[in-house]
């Protein structure tokens, strides 16, 4: 239906990003940092301190019948990393991703994410981890039959913010994520990078300290793509964990992040600045 | 504030699911309207039954060579059972007033002519205030010497017996039918939020993504199964009330009718508060029909 926004966005560039950790080369703060004072917030699950944000120790996951998700994986991402999680279909991108969310148990091992053992997390505990991150899929998972700031009103509301705040961040959250004066459209009257930003801007209303990405560009164009890899950077920027997964070879290669490769279920390569593939690993200019 | 979230919640998603809400609305409809219907037939029948073993008596014959104080300690007996409850009127009929009777029940009164002296003993009338008292009245009296050597003491034992296992069967066959009833309301309540669910089983998932706690998802379900529930309840009382009003009064005032003559009318249940019943059974169906519906979609 509505095409134009994504080219009527300024043309992606590789800039040279300053390092996260350093907020003083940041440009004017676009999304307002996670809370990372050292103080819990009012249903804050994460422990806080310095130990990394996720960690995965020999995690084993199988599914019925025989097939492995994940065959003994091994790996901490830092907090305020970039990552990316590359593999074919069927390596075991998504279940690592559904482990962290705790939408899967893992078979063996431990899944720690912000200082969390999420074996130990009650039933009761897991919306409350679900709150402290962001996610955003392939197929968007908006509620179709609400609008833009409805669905991303929907993340507010459930953390018990009243209608004043709702009224308050959800157009400033919508217009950070590029969508001003879409937001009384339906899910079905956006394109699919539109509904992206929309699902993003949902992933990002509550300040989550990590945002996963689940193919967050596995149903768009290219120039689209590089659109949302960009607002995604941008959100890093913040001091946001991200894990991105993705086999979107384009992107990853121009990027030059973090990359954690998965094969049938093993981690085969953990590399910085890299690209999609082990021989492709030169930086572009 | 929040409950005005969750109400708006409920009122979006019976809108967006018109056609599944008309159906758990008909539902309860119906399980309310045979609910409505039951109740007060059941308690008319029950009446009814109760009206019967109310004709329950007792009769204590007395013998013609009984003296004046045997009698008095006779009915000194009696009047201490109505004292304690299990009596509830002692009449005495005299020999002339049994004569009496027998003359106005006979067709052709003038055989009474032909004899020669009053064969009738006088009695005791006795009517015992529950029918299972009788029992006790024939064991409190049966040794008196002022007792008729040949009539003694006479109750309808059967009669009583059976219309007392009547009434206990349609006591617990009722509340058995009232049992299986509203479970049936449930499961086809619960059935209908089940597909209306199901229709939204990834909304729900999209749900639980961000973080909503299960209650801040069940609310809204339940919600809207109450308001289906409340709308067939006040659908189903107030075609109940047509009939009442259209049927039965029309019936019960009819000079002959069983309700009239029986008096049993008078013990079934007040619409005002059947009504009450019905509207608060209608929201309890939708709210535990939901609730039960939801357990299931809410796990993991």
């Amino acid at each position: 239906m509505s095409d134009g926004t994504d080219s009527r966005r300024p043309e992606f560039t590789l800039v040279q990003v300053p390092d996260a950790a350093s907020p003083d080369e940041a440009p004017a703060p676009m999304f307002s940092a996670p809370v990372q004072d050292g103080k819990r917030r009012k249903g804050d699950i994460f422990r806080p301190g310095p130990g990394p944000m996720v960690e995965f120790r020999d995690v084993v996951k199988t599914y019925d019948g025989n097939s492995r998700g994940l065959d003994g994986v091994s790996l901490q991402v830092d907090t305020g990393e970039f990552v990316f999680l590359v593999g074919p279909s069927g390596s075991g991108k998504s279940t690592l991703i559904r482990l962290v969310i705790r939408e899967l148990r893992p078979t063996s091992g431990s899944v720690i994410v912000g200082g969390r053992d999420l074996s130990d997390l009650r039933r009761g505990k897991v919306p409350y981890l679900r709150r402290a991150i962001g996610c955003v899929f392939q197929d968007f998972r908006l509620l179709p039959d609400r609008t833009a700031a409805e669905n991303v009103a929907y993340a507010l509301q459930v953390t018990g913010h009243g209608q004043k705040e709702v009224r308050r961040r959800v157009p400033e959250i919508l217009s950070l994520v590029g969508l001003e004066g879409k937001y009384d459209r339906l899910p079905r009257e956006l394109s699919g990078g539109e509904q992206q930003r929309v699902s993003i801007a949902r992933a990002l209303v509550n300040h989550p300290r990590l945002l996963i990405a689940d193919e967050p560009t596995g149903n768009l164009d290219p120039e689209t793509s590089l659109g949302i890899m960009d607002l995604l950077l941008r959100i890093n920027r913040t001091g946001t964990t991200v894990m991105v997964a993705t086999h979107d070879q384009h992107t990853v290669d121009r990027m030059q992040m973090r990359v954690i490769a998965l094969e049938r279920g093993k981690v085969v390569r953990d590399q910085e600045s890299a690209g999609y593939h082990e021989e492709t690993g030169e930086v572009l200019a | 504030m929040r409950i005005g979230m969750f109400f708006r919640e409920a009122l979006r998603s019976i809108r967006a699911n018109a056609a599944i809400s008309v159906a758990a609305t008909v539902t309860a409809l119906i399980a309310v309207f045979i609910l409505g219907a039951f109740i007060p037939s059941f308690m008319y029948v029950r009446s009814a039954v109760d009206a019967q073993t109310a004709k329950v008596d007792v009769d204590v014959y007395i013998s013609d060579t009984a003296t004046v104080a045997q009698v008095n300690s006779l009915r000194g007996k009696l009047d201490g059972l109505r004292t304690d409850g299990t009596v509830a009127a002692v009449t005495y009929v005299s020999k002339e007033d049994a004569l009496r009777i027998m003359r106005e029940r006979l067709r052709d009164p003038s055989v009474l002519d032909e004899l020669p002296s009053n064969p009738l003993p006088a009695k005791f009338n006795v009517k015992p205030a529950e029918a299972e008292n009788a029992d006790v009245i024939v064991a409190a009296v049966k040794d008196d010497p002022a007792l008729d050597p040949t009539e003694g003491i006479v109750y309808p034992e059967t009669t009583a017996d059976r219309l007392l296992t009547a009434a206990k069967f349609v006591q617990w066959a009722g509340f058995a039918l009232i049992g299986i009833l509203l479970l049936a309301a449930v499961l086809l309540i619960g059935n209908t939020i089940r597909l209306s669910i199901f229709a939204r089983r990834r909304e729900v998932e999209v749900m639980r993504l961000v973080g909503a706690t299960n209650w801040f998802i069940r609310w809204p379900f339940m919600i809207e199964g109450v308001i289906c529930g409340l709308v067939g309840a006040v659908v189903a009382t107030g075609m109940l009330w047509g009939i009442k009003v259209g049927v039965v009064d029309a019936w019960a005032a009819g000079a002959d009718s069983a309700l009239t003559k029986t008096g049993a009318a008078a013990g079934t249940i007040a619409f005002p508060m059947l009504t009450l019943i019905l509207i608060g059974a209608g929201a309890l169906l939708g709210a535990i029909g939901s609730g039960i519906t939801l357990r299931r979609f809410l796990k993991v």
